[in-house]
């Protein structure tokens, strides 16, 4: 599973498959905080995530 | 997930999740979704009169960006409606340069008349040099200088109302902080009415929309562009309120929603007239705009002395 975070920074292990959200709490981020794409594409944080998937993670929390 | 990530309406994969009421969208029925909700929001408060000129703050972030792409759909069924975008520079260096870059992108691709004003040509200088020896207050001073600016583009560009890109966060935050402040008069103030002959009204059909769903859109619709933080963004409160909302929200689904809808409940019940006025209004004496004392804001924190006009 390859994670890339908002500040760019990759993660890449061997997970087993979870919800996105679980993802990014064990990861200490506010799932309300952030949008994420699952192989490229926009999806709801509850979708789950397999170990061959790659998961980006963009912050927006500042600036109008 | 008990449900496949599918569109409730079309059934392709899905971009995102709603609630209230609960349902999935695709990409494209988000967009339509969101745009509806704006388009809806604007009639039911009427927001925008017949024949009216509409002025669009455009920063070229992300809330403007999202507000210029959704009026500039809203108008080709209001024909009768004139859009013009602004943008205030209010001279920020390594921040407002790439903003006005894409605020250019985006009256291109919207064909929306554009003007900029700068802080320079309104106020004899750019926000570094007025706050650099105070720049713990620039995040108050530029809300300060920009509303000016905004009154002044309404004012060359003839508008009727004034469009803003405050989203929902902004407002429920705001509600929040006008609260910890014990700023009532803030928490009632209604600008959305205007004070006929004074002020004119400030518009923000973005209020129904989270800040996450405007990200949304205008990455969904190609316009999203990571753009640089304004160095002054430290208000510390903001962030305060942002945090205990974003939880709460989380927790219970809707409670920005019902902060705002508080908020405005509360409104019908109050009188209106501009902030601490009680109704008054008077002339600046050195600048000659309106105010509700003698000196109006923009000439207090500027340090103007009534010699200096």
């Amino acid at each position: 599973m390859k994670i890339i975070l908002p500040d760019r920074k990759t993660i890449e292990e061997e997970r087993e498959p979870a919800v996105i959200k679980d993802i990014l709490e064990s990861l200490g981020i506010n799932p309300a905080s952030v949008i994420v794409a699952k192989n490229g594409n926009i999806v709801p944080d509850d979708v789950i995530l397999e170990n061959a998937d790659e998961l980006k993670i963009i912050s927006f929390a500042h600036g109008g | 997930m008990n449900n496949p990530n599918l569109c409730s309406i079309c059934g392709k994969p899905a971009a995102v999740r709603l609630s209230n009421p609960e349902r999935r969208l695709c990409a494209e029925h988000f967009i339509k979704d969101a745009e509806e909700r704006v388009f809806e929001a604007i009639d039911a408060a009427e927001m925008i009169r017949e024949g009216d000129r509409v002025l669009v703050g455009l920063s070229g972030g992300k809330d403007s960006t999202a507000l210029i792409l959704i009026l500039s759909e809203y108008v080709k069924t209001r024909p009768d409606v004139k859009l013009i975008a602004v943008t205030i520079d209010e001279g920020i260096a390594e921040y407002r340069e790439d903003t006005i870059k894409a605020a250019e992108r985006l009256v291109e691709h919207t064909g929306v008349e554009h003007g900029i004003i700068s802080f320079t040509e309104l106020f004899g200088d750019t926000l570094d040099r007025l706050v650099a020896d105070r720049k713990n207050l620039a995040c108050s001073i530029c809300g300060v200088l920009r509303r000016r600016s905004l009154t002044e583009a309404a004012r060359r560009f003839d508008a009727d109302s004034i469009a803003t890109g405050h989203n929902l966060d902004d407002e429920a935050q705001s509600v929040l902080m006008n609260m910890l402040r014990g700023d009532k008069p803030s928490l009632i103030q209604d600008s959305s009415l205007g004070y006929t002959g004074y002020f004119v009204p400030r518009i923000k059909p973005l209020a129904v929309l989270s800040e996450k769903e405007i990200v949304t859109y205008i990455m969904l619709k190609g316009f999203y562009t990571p753009l640089p933080e304004c160095p002054y963004a430290v208000t510390a409160l903001r962030m305060e309120a942002r945090k205990i909302i974003g939880t709460l929200e989380e927790r219970y689904p809707g409670t920005k929603l019902n902060i705002v809808r508080f908020r405005d409940g509360i409104r019908k019940h109050v009188p209106y007239s501009p902030k601490g006025t009680k109704g008054k209004l008077n002339t600046c004496k050195i600048c000659g705009e309106l105010t509700s004392g003698e000196i109006c804001q923009v000439c207090r924190v500027l340090n103007r002395k009534q010699s200096d006009e």
